[in-house]
């Protein structure tokens, strides 16, 4: 490891909490990168990630937008630009709306980060090397109407975004938060939602990377009395694409929804996790995973709901559908729970196969091709994903997310 | 004017040999009647005809207008104009009745408008179409959506597996009244297989087969129907099974 660790420390050199960073750096040179008999890392190939070949990008690169990239921002009410980590400024604030950008933030949770983040040797780099964090707020009651677009864009380099989203009390949100570019990168973002009494915050995470990208994402929601996280994550790129979502249910009646899509092809990996931590009464949580795997790509699904001891009459349900496109594709899914109260509701379900033959047979016995068959079942499968998302977005993600699937090769 | 021909078919499901040599000829706009008691291989023939997964044909033929379909696709006998209307048409969750049509070929001219005629002269509520293939459907109401299908695709030939089973006397009297308007309006060929005498009151046929263990052991007029309401199947049984 010199590459990586010389770029690193000449990089923490040069900041002004470099003393702060050299402890995280130093935690994770102790801690190593985690092995896969490390239980929350055992579906991800580490042994082919070298950290040597990236290195710490010392400024942002000057990288040009996709044509999704410009129709997402043509859509927003508020883009703000994130280059390899680096805060690079945003347009004009909706009323109610403040953007900051701070080097050292505490997280959300009221914990240092390196304590909240303590055995994520990641989220630890993350401490270490995010160039800045992107603070946005939404003051209290104020309703922003239109999309705020954190656009992430990310060069051949080891990139280390922060973001902290603070919706105050009664406000309402649609951020979406988008990652491309990284071709031959590693892309270590960690963001975290502070949702306040009776606030509503739609999020989309949106991970568009290269196929060479390694992507390494970690959210937490934090929601107070009555608030709503609906989040959908959507993971199209990378290499291996590990995407953990967190929500801690703090206040009572609060709710989480969370809807994962994702599409896997050639040796892809996806390795999702979540845990929904209901720690108050009348909580609920609502999480959909969807994947489709083709190639000889893999998924994993882990989740854990966790139920403490007096959030009576929580709510939480788990459910995952993985399609099967080819023999040499494989999905899991491991749900867990850990209930310490029991006036509670709980549920969970999962399923993983090829597509139905007799589904098949009966589009192709009206004249449908095999080809079209295996394209509208596919999209079906994939519908109600795409249903839920803020309307001012569904369009042009259903575009995008149909055409990517148009290019899975089903071997069926 | 096309002939649809079947000759000596015989096919296996599940290792056991159900049709023993079948034959049937027929033409546009007749209406044949398959009848038969449970497990004389009549959904069999239908499903066969269309290639579902799990029918292997040991023997035979089967030929719409001299083109042999058995080494077909179930895609590529549609296209040659075999249409299959099912017995518990397949929930496509996530599918729109007009996308299926769309990828199946139809002409996308006034589509939606000619849909909603048909689902109308069906008696098939219109807000149906708008919903996913079957899903969340009655028995009655997926028939008559296979009839929507039927008469937007305008096949050559229809075969209608038990279409009667399961419907009430409304929607048998519409599914029958469309059949029966589809052999004039585009001389469409059906080959109706039932084990109720009920479907004939709307649906005249031309002629009628009557099969048992796997073949045809009598065809005739629409006097054999009554002819099996009256005496059943015992007299058409072959002797020594």
């Amino acid at each position: 490891m010199k590459i990586f660790a010389d770029s690193a420390l000449s990089f923490i050199a040069e900041r002004p909490d470099a003393t702060e960073r050299s402890r995280a750096w130093s935690i994770f040179e102790t801690l190593g990168l985690p092995t896969t008999s490390d239980e929350v890392w055992r579906y991800a190939p580490l042994g082919d990630l070298d950290l040597d070949k990236f290195s710490i990008a010392p400024a942002p690169s000057n990288e040009a937008d996709s044509v999704f990239a410009r129709e997402l921002r043509d859509r927003a009410g508020l883009v703000v630009r994130v280059v390899d980590g680096y805060f690079e400024g945003s347009d004009s604030l909706p009323e109610g709306v403040r953007v900051e950008t701070a080097a050292r933030v505490t997280s959300l949770s009221g914990e240092t980060m390196l304590s909240r983040y303590e055995s994520d040797t990641f989220a630890i780099l993350n401490d270490a090397l995010a160039p800045s964090t992107t603070i946005i707020r939404v003051d209290n009651d104020v309703h922003v109407a239109l999309p705020i677009v954190v656009l992430n864009t990310t060069s051949s380099a080891a990139s280390f975004s922060r973001t902290q989203i603070i919706l105050g009390r009664g406000a309402s949100a649609t951020v979406v938060e988008y990652f491309e570019g990284g071709h031959n990168a590693l892309v270590v973002p960690v963001s975290e939602y502070e949702l306040g009494d009776n606030a509503s915050l739609q999020l989309v995470t949106y991970q568009r990377l290269d196929a060479s990208a390694w992507h390494v994402a970690r959210t937490t929601g934090f929601l107070h009395r009555d608030a709503r996280l609906h989040q959908a994550v959507i993971g199209m790129g990378a290499h291996y694409n590990r995407s953990r979502n967190d929500a801690e249910l703090l206040g009572t009646g609060s709710h989480n929804e969370l809807r994962t899509t994702f599409m896997g092809s050639n040796s892809q990996v996806h390795d999702l996790r979540t845990h929904q931590f209901h720690k108050a009464a009348r909580t609920q949580s609502t999480l959909l995973s969807k994947g489709a795997v083709a190639g000889e790509s893999r998924c994993v699904y882990t989740g854990l709901i966790e139920i403490e001891k007096g959030a009576k009459r929580t709510d939480a349900r788990q459910t995952n559908h993985n399609l099967l496109l080819s023999p040499h594709a494989h999905a899991d899914s491991v749900p867990n729970l850990d209930i310490r109260e029991n006036d509670v509701m709980c549920a969970h379900a999962s399923s993983v196969g090829p597509l139905d033959e007799l589904q098949l047979w009966y589009l192709e016995s009206r004249g449908v091709t095999r080809r079209d068959a295996q394209r509208l079942i596919i999209q079906g499968f994939f519908y109600e994903m795409l249903t839920t998302l803020p309307s001012d977005l569904a369009e042009l993600v259903e575009r995008d997310v149909t055409s990517t699937l148009e290019l899975l090769k089903v071997d069926q | 004017m096309s002939t649809l021909t079947i000759e000596g078919l015989r096919v296996e499901v599940a290792g056991k040999e159900v049709l023993k040599g079948f034959d049937l000829s027929m033409r546009s706009g007749e209406v044949h009647v398959i009848m038969g008691p449970n497990g004389s291989g009549k959904s069999t023939l239908a499903h066969a005809l269309s290639g579902r997964p799990g029918y292997k044909v040991l023997d035979g033929s089967v030929k719409i207008d001299g083109e042999e379909l058995l080494g077909l696709s179930p895609t590529e006998r549609a296209r040659h104009g075999l249409f299959l209307a099912m017995q518990h048409p397949m929930e496509v969750p996530g599918v729109r009745p007009i996308d299926l049509l769309i990828a199946a070929g139809a002409d996308q001219h006034d589509l939606r408008q000619r849909m909603t005629l048909e689902a109308q002269r069906v008696e098939l509520r219109t807000e149906v179409l708008d919903r996913f293939v079957n899903v969340d459907l009655s028995g009655g109401e997926r028939k008559r959506a296979e009839m929507v299908q039927l008469a937007i695709l305008r096949p050559k030939f229809a075969m209608l597996d038990e279409i009667d089973s399961g419907l009430d006397v409304d929607a048998l009297g519409a599914v029958a009244r469309r059949l029966s308007q589809a052999t004039s309006e585009w001389d469409c060929g059906v080959l109706a297989i039932t084990h109720f005498r009920r479907l004939l009151q709307e649906l005249t046929p031309t002629t009628i087969h009557v099969m048992t263990d796997g073949r045809v052991v009598a065809t005739g007029g629409p006097e054999l129907a009554d002819e099996l309401e009256r005496d059943g199947y015992e007299p058409f049984r072959p002797v020594n099974s």
